[in-house]
């Protein structure tokens, strides 16, 4: 049956009426917090009478009416006995017994949610100045502490507010971070849309920190590399920050599992590993050390080619090759274009393939391993050099070079290190190898050589092709021109070659180079010879430079230029001329035809001067003879 | 150039045409006797060679004989001359063998 509330109870509460024992609904019941001085618990009612609303203290005796919920939001009850006093100027009720008459009901009537019993109770106080600031401050109090928004008439009082504070999670919440160790995968499962990856590999190399500067600053940045027990590699390349934690814990040989790095594509002029990505590694990413040796995973993974594929691969090629160092040239200094001085060392390098390739060392690889295995070399014991990512290059043949991501192994302890080593010591030590790292010129031995005699340059048409072309005659010297048989030339080193460009004379004593930009007392004397070759064909014009020149006046040109010119010995001079005459040579020619102006010259250069080894030149006769009787 | 007494180059196997004529040829010494020379022919036949040899006679040291052939593995020695011991006996037999055969007529 519907229950009524006693009308105007509020009101009567507030003017003093203490037995009235209205019937009220209980709207809100709030727990005031401990007060300090009894630390005892209150509970504070908004009791409303279907019209007005207000606060009443619960006494203590009380509470447990509303700990075991027989007294809720929404009850209805009869207060028994209550006293109302003021306090500061403030009404306050304190309910000291009542009654539950129905524990439950819905709203009754139409009640501010919120005391407002205090703005009402202005009016009726008498006393001066005991308005305001309390109330408001009381009022505003009352908004601040009812957090329940103003409810919709229709909401049971049963339902929950709408608003609560957010819950604290805790780990042992329903929602828990994964914790758990990331799987391990094969690096060449690797990919940006993988999810959370480990790998576990080795590390094959490790760069040097390089220091760049660029539009957003200093940086600096290494990179090293991995191998995996599937054979899978990747390049991991850190920056700034990054650098310092990691680059002292990586170290070449050992295995770590590594964690919540970044994938991007692989920069290909850089990375030389079979893998489109690279992993970045970041502040969040991980690096641990396998301090368990991993015999699964291996040290380096090499694919060599054999020297003869060096031959057919591209320019610029990187590759893998395996071979018996069989000399080592000394290291020199080069100059590069940037004016950086750096060395440069040549090796040759033989296999079971028939064939020899020159290997350039530039670098730390001059000193180092250059060093090393010139020692070896020396010391007659020559040592099996495994090359990885090595360039190819195709200046003067075909030619391998070392980049910075290069790796030199002297002795390596690789099955194919030792089939060559027993191939080597087996024989293979005396076999030819055709070499591919030479220019056109055929200078690889004597069965290299075209021989022609001098008609046949004409003839043949000789040098009127792109390369010039490389021929050996048998010839005589016939005549040696004498006005001008040497120049002037720079003493002066670039690189390891000396400039040799003409220098001018300046002042008294002095000579001026304009390629050197230098001055100096000394120049040296190169011979220009202009010299006149024979034999039972034809004669033709040759010019021979300062090693031939050498050659055929048996002589330095200093030497020469000082009796002509300075003690002015013509006589002298000339017999020593005539004597160079009418010696026959294996003369080794380059013939390029040349065109001047609109003129078209052959142009002949003595490269080499041997004398002619009678053994071998009869040999060759007699085939000539035998071949043509045979025609 | 004298050409008076020509003598046909020789090797082992050609001696036998010239036999009390004139020839000269190369052999490598292999042993000495008291007024002989035992060798080698380009062709590695046996030759002896009577007469003294240059003092300085030892073996492997190619020697070329010039005289008369007794027969067919001997000859009567008249002049000697050391070719020292880097000789191509090869050469030397090719150029016997063209000098008796299509080239004959470029020779005596």
């Amino acid at each position: 049956m519907p229950v009524t509330l006693t009308p105007n109870a509020i009101a009567a509460i507030n003017t003093g009426d203490v037995n009235l024992k209205p019937l009220l609904q209980v709207l809100d019941i709030r727990l005031i917090g401990k007060t300090q001085e009894r630390g005892q618990e209150r509970y504070r009612l908004l009791i409303s009478d279907g019209v007005s609303a207000q606060h009443a203290m619960l006494a203590v005796q009380l509470n447990d009416r509303v700990k075991s919920g027989r007294v809720e939001k929404g009850s209805i009850v009869q207060l028994t006995d209550y006293i109302c006093s003021d306090v500061k100027g403030r009404r306050l009720t304190i309910v000291l017994n009542m009654e539950t008459i129905v524990p439950q009901s819905e709203t009754i009537g139409n009640p501010p949610m919120s005391a407002e019993s205090d703005t009402e109770f202005q009016k009726p106080l008498p006393g001066p100045g005991n308005i305001h600031p309390p109330s408001r401050v009381g009022s505003v109090e009352q908004h601040s502490t009812n957090k329940a928004p103003p409810r919709g008439v229709n909401i049971t009082p049963s339902v929950q507010p709408a608003y609560q504070p957010p819950p604290s999670y805790r780990n042992h919440g329903p929602i828990m971070k994964n914790e758990a160790p990331a799987r391990i995968i094969p690096i060449a499962a690797l990919n940006p849309y993988q999810g959370r990856w480990a790998i576990k590999a080795r590390v094959t190399a490790k760069g040097d920190i390089r220091r760049y500067n660029n539009a957003k600053g200093d940086g600096k940045v290494f990179s090293f590399d991995l191998l995996d027990s599937d054979g899978g590699e990747i390049r991991i390349t850190c920056f700034n920050a990054v650098v310092d934690r990691f680059f002292d814990v990586i170290e070449v040989g050992k295995v770590y599992l590594i964690s919540k790095g970044s994938l991007k594509p692989a920069q290909k002029n850089f990375n030389h590993l079979k893998n489109e990505w690279e992993i970045f590694l970041e502040s969040a990413s991980t690096v641990e050390l396998c301090p368990d040796e991993d015999g699964s995973i291996p040290r380096q993974q090499f694919s060599f080619h054999p020297i003869g594929d060096v031959e057919k691969a591209e320019n610029n090629a990187i590759l893998d090759i395996i071979g018996v160092v069989t000399s080592v040239n000394p290291s020199v200094p080069i100059l590069r274009k940037n004016g950086m001085e750096t060395h440069r060392r040549t090796l040759n390098l033989k296999d079971d393939s028939g064939k020899a390739v020159e290997v350039t060392l530039w670098g730390e690889f001059c000193n180092r391993d250059g060093r090393e295995l010139e020692e070896m070399v020396g010391s007659a014991f020559y040592p099996v050099l495994a090359i990885k990512a090595g360039k190819v290059s195709d200046f003067s043949g075909k030619s391998v070079g070392t980049i910075s991501s290069t790796q030199l192994f002297i002795n390596p302890d690789f099955p194919e290190a030792q089939k060559l080593r027993n191939w080597f010591d087996h024989g293979g030590k005396d076999t030819a190898s055709s070499s591919i790292s030479r220019d056109n010129m055929p200078g690889g031995g004597s069965r290299n050589e075209i021989r022609k005699v001098v008609s046949q340059i004409k003839e043949e048409g000789l040098g009127r092709s792109d390369k010039p072309d490389w021929v050996t005659v048998k010839a005589t010297i016939a005549f040696i021109k004498t006005d001008s048989f040497c120049y002037t030339a720079c003493p002066l080193m670039i690189g390891d070659k000396q400039c040799n460009k003409k220098v001018t004379r300046t002042g008294t004593n002095m000579w001026l180079c304009d390629r050197c930009n230098q001055e100096f007392e000394e120049c040296d004397y190169r011979y220009l010879l202009q010299v006149q070759i024979q034999d039972h064909t034809g004669m033709a014009w040759v010019t021979a430079f300062q090693e031939s020149g050498e050659e055929i006046m048996g002589r330095p040109a200093k030497q020469l230029y000082t009796l002509k010119h300075e003690s002015q010995n013509d006589e002298e001079f000339a017999v020593i001329v005539r004597n160079r005459l009418f010696h026959q040579y294996m003369l080794k020619l380059k013939i390029k035809e040349e065109t001047y102006a609109e003129e078209h010259r052959l142009k002949m250069t003595v490269v080499k001067v041997d004398t002619v080894n009678y053994t071998s030149e009869s040999r060759y006769l007699l085939n000539l003879l035998v071949g043509s009787l045979q025609v | 150039m004298d050409t008076s007494s020509p003598s046909a180059f020789v090797n082992g196997s050609l001696m036998r045409r010239y036999i009390g004529q004139k020839v000269r040829t190369v052999i490598q010494v292999v042993g000495s006797d008291v007024g002989s020379v035992v060798g080698k022919s380009t062709d590695d036949l046996q030759i002896i060679v009577k007469g003294s040899p240059p003092t300085t006679t030892t073996p492997s040291t190619y020697l070329e004989v010039i005289g008369i052939a007794e027969n067919e593995n001997s000859i009567r020695a008249e002049v000697w001359t050391n070719f020292g011991n880097s000789f191509d006996p090869v050469n030397y037999n090719e150029l016997c063998k063209l000098a008796n055969g299509e080239f004959k007529h470029l020779f005596i």
